[in-house]
C-alpha cells in the first residue's frame, strides 16, 4: 500500500502557502528580527552579532508558539467541519495519510518561516555587526525551529483529537497558557503546600523534572547554553519560588551533578516529547472517530 | 462478486438507531438508487460504506473488500461523492483534479474530467472557494469521475443543481453505467432516481422497505396504471365486460364514467376492444400511471410496518385522488 502522505503534505503546503493569516505571521517573525536588529544597532555601542542573537530569544518564545499553534490547530478538524475531508478520505489517501501529510505540511509552512527569519538574522548580524556567528546561529536555529515544531505537532494532534474548531482552540490556548502563566502556579503552588516554603534555588528533584517539562524552560535553557547570553524564560511569575532561581536551569539548580534527564541537553527530548505525545494521541483518537 | 453488499448492517447514535439491520446487495454494473426522505439512514449508511462511519453492528463489503477492515483497497477502485462536503477554498479546481490524479495514480487529462463534469476551463483555474453551490457539486462529481471507477457512490448527487444540471447528472450517470460502472446513489427525490436507476431501494427510519425495479415497484405496490374511460352511454351497462378481462382488476363505473385498475399493460388495448365490441361508444380515454411520488410517500408514510403486514401499501395508493404523472 503505497503512503500517500507526501501528497497530502504537498497540497496542505500549497493551501496553507495561500493563506494570508500564515503570511502575516511569518512577515511578523522576519519583521521581529529586523526591527529588533535595527533597534539594538541603533542604540547599544559595542555589541558582537552573537550577542544580538540571544536578543531573539524572549520575542521568539512568543511569537513562535502562537504561529505553529495557529498554523496547526485547525489542520484536522477544520477539515472535519468544513467537510472537505470526506473529499480527501474518498479519495486513496487514508486517515493516516491525513494526520501525517497535514502535520508534515503545516510544519513545512512553520520551518519555512523560522528559516526565513533566521536568514535574515545572518545577513543583518553580518551587516549591522559586522560578524557572523556561524556556530551560535546554526544551533540557535535548530533549537527554534526544534521549538516551532513542536508546537506544529502540539496543534495538529489536538486539531485531530477533537470535533470542534472551538475545542481545538481552547485546548490549544490553553496549553500555551499554562506553560507562559499558570506553570509556577500548578508546580511552585503543591510545593509551596507540601514543604510549606517557597520553591528554593535546590528545589526537590520532581520539582526540577517538572520545571525540564515545560517546553519553555526546555527551549530558553537549551538556547542559553548555546548562545553567549543568557535567554530567559518567558514566564509569569507568583513569587512562590526565590527570586534567584528563575533565572537558573534545573541543572545549575541540582545539587552536585545534575542526572541526565535534568541537564540542558535534554531539552530536545522534552520538546520531542511534546510533539510527539498529542501527534500521537490525536492519531490514535482520529483513527476510531466517525466524521 | 456484489459491487456493495451489506449484512445486518447497524448504527445506533445512543438511542436513536439511524439504520438499522440493513441486508442490501447491489450487483455489479447496475445503476441502484438509494432512496428515502431526508434522516432515513442514507447517509450514514454510505458514510459506512466508506469507511467515515464504523458500525454499531454488521458488516458491508464495497467491491468484495470489507469496508473497515480493507478501505485501503476500495478507495482507489471507487469514486466518491460525498453528502456535506466541501473544496478547498484557496486551491483552484483544477488543482483539485490535479490532486486526485495524483493520489489514484491515474493518467487522466485534467481537462477531460473537468469537462466531462462540465467545468470550464477559465472557472477551473479559479480558486474553489469562488464557485456557487453547483460549480462546488460538479468539482466533486470531476474528482469523483479521476482515475476511471469500478464503482460510483454518489450521495444526493443533485443536490445544488438547476434542472439543467439535474439532467447533466443522469446523463452522466447514464454515460458511465455503459462504461461498465456500477453506480450507486442517494436521493430523497424520486424523479432524480426514476429516470436513470435499474434498481432502486427506499430507506425509511434505518430500515430498507422496497427493492426492486421500478417496474417492479409499480406492479408489486401500485397495480400499473388506472384506465379512466368516458363513454356516450351509462357506464354500468358494460361493467361487467371490462371486469372480466384478464389483467384488469378493479372496475368502478360512475355515469358515463368507466374507472379501471389494470395491472397488466397489455390489457389496457384488449379493454378497450372489449368495450368496443360490447358497443360502447368511447368519448375520451386518459390513463394514469401510478406514480412513484405516490408509492414512494405510501412507503415511507410511516405506517410502513402496518402496510407490510397487511395487503400492501396499495391501498394507499389507490386511495390517492388524481394520481397524475
Amino acid at each position: 500500500m503505497t503512503s500517500h502522505v507526501p501528497t497530502v503534505a504537498r497540497k496542505e503546503f500549497e493551501d496553507a502557502g495561500r493563506s494570508k493569516l500564515l503570511w502575516s505571521l511569518i512577515g511578523l517573525l522576519v519583521g521581529i528580527v529586523v526591527i529588533g536588529y535595527v533597534a539594538i544597532w541603533q542604540t547599544v555601542d559595542d555589541t558582537t552579532a552573537a550577542e544580538v542573537l540571544s536578543f531573539l530569544g524572549v520575542p521568539l518564545q512568543v511569537i513562535l508558539p502562537v504561529a505553529a499553534l495557529i498554523a496547526g490547530y485547525m489542520a484536522v478538524v477544520g477539515e472535519r467541519r468544513s467537510g472537505s475531508i470526506k473529499i480527501l478520505l474518498g479519495l486513496p489517501p487514508n486517515r493516516t495519510d491525513v494526520v501525517f501529510g497535514k502535520l508534515l505540511g503545516r510544519m513545512g509552512v512553520v520551518g519555512l518561516a523560522v528559516g526565513l527569519a533566521f536568514l535574515v538574522s545572518l545577513v543583518l548580524g553580518a551587516a549591522l555587526f559586522g560578524s557572523v556567528p556561524f556556530i551560535d546561529w546554526l544551533g540557535f536555529a535548530a533549537v527554534s525551529l526544534l521549538f516551532g515544531l513542536m508546537f506544529v505537532g502540539l496543534a495538529v494532534g489536538v486539531s485531530a483529537s477533537v470535533s470542534t474548531r472551538g475545542k481545538s482552540m481552547a485546548i490549544v490556548v490553553g496549553l500555551y497558557m499554562v506553560f507562559v502563566a499558570l506553570w509556577e502556579l500548578l508546580t511552585a503552588g503543591p510545593y509551596y503546600l507540601i514543604y510549606d516554603e517557597p520553591v528554593p534555588v535546590e528545589a526537590e528533584t520532581w520539582y526540577l523534572v517538572l520545571e525540564q517539562f515545560n517546553p519553555l524552560f526546555a527551549y530558553s535553557n537549551l538556547s542559553t547554553s548555546i548562545l553567549e547570553n543568557s535567554v530567559y524564560p518567558f514566564r509569569f511569575q507568583y513569587g512562590l519560588q526565590e527570586m534567584q532561581a528563575a533565572g537558573m536551569t534545573p541543572a545549575e539548580r541540582y545539587p552536585g551533578d545534575a542526572p541526565f534527564y535534568l541537564q540542558d541537553w535534554f531539552g530536545v527530548v522534552v520538546m520531542l516529547c511534546w510533539l510527539i505525545v498529542p501527534v500521537a494521541i490525536g492519531y490514535f483518537r482520529f483513527k476510531r472517530t466517525d466524521l | 462478486m456484489s459491487a456493495i453488499e451489506t449484512t445486518g448492517l447497524t448504527k445506533a447514535y445512543g438511542d436513536l438507531t439511524a439504520v438499522d439491520d440493513l441486508d442490501l446487495v447491489v450487483e455489479e454494473g447496475e445503476v441502484f438508487g438509494f432512496l428515502g426522505p431526508n434522516g432515513a439512514g442514507k447517509s450514514t449508511t454510505i458514510n459506512m460504506l466508506l469507511d467515515f462511519t464504523r458500525p454499531t453492528a454488521g458488516s458491508a463489503t464495497v467491491l468484495g473488500y470489507d469496508a473497515q477492515a480493507e478501505a485501503d483497497a476500495i478507495s482507489p477502485r471507487v469514486g466518491v461523492l460525498p453528502e456535506g462536503f466541501d473544496i478547498y477554498p484557496r486551491l483552484s479546481g483544477r488543482r483539485h483534479i490535479e490532486f486526485a490524479i495524483k493520489t489514484k495514480g491515474a493518467t487522466d487529462d485534467p481537462d477531460e474530467i473537468l469537462e466531462r463534469a462540465g467545468l470550464s476551463a477559465d472557472d477551473a483555474a479559479r480558486p474553489a472557494g469562488d464557485y456557487s453551490k453547483g460549480m462546488r457539486q460538479r468539482l466533486a462529481t470531476g474528482i469523483a469521475l479521476v482515475g476511471d471507477p469500478d464503482l460510483l457512490i454518489m450521495d444526493e448527487p443533485s443536490s445544488g443543481l438547476d434542472p439543467n444540471g439535474i439532467s447533466e447528472m443522469q446523463d452522466l450517470v447514464r454515460t458511465e453505467a455503459e462504461r461498465g460502472t456500477t453506480v450507486f446513489f442517494s436521493s430523497h427525490i424520486l424523479e432524480h432516481v426514476e429516470a436513470v436507476c435499474d434498481r432502486v431501494g427506499v430507506l425509511n427510519e434505518g430500515e430498507l422497505v422496497a427493492v426492486d425495479t421500478i417496474e417492479g415497484l409499480r406492479e408489486q405496490f401500485g397495480g400499473g396504471a388506472t384506465m379512466t374511460l368516458t363513454l356516450a352511454g351509462p357506464a354500468a351497462e358494460v361493467r361487467s365486460v371490462a371486469a372480466e378481462l384478464q389483467g384488469v382488476t378493479d372496475v368502478t363505473a360512475s355515469g358515463r364514467t368507466l374507472e379501471c385498475t389494470i395491472a397488466d399493460p397489455a390489457a389496457k388495448a384488449r379493454l378497450v376492444t372489449a368495450l368496443a365490441d360490447a358497443g360502447a361508444t368511447i368519448r375520451d380515454l386518459r390513463i394514469d400511471e401510478v406514480s412513484l411520488e405516490s408509492l414512494f410517500t405510501a412507503l415511507t408514510n410511516g405506517d410502513v410496518d402496518d402496510s407490510k403486514t397487511q395487503d400492501g401499501p396499495a391501498d394507499a395508493i389507490a386511495t390517492e385522488p388524481e394520481v397524475a404523472r
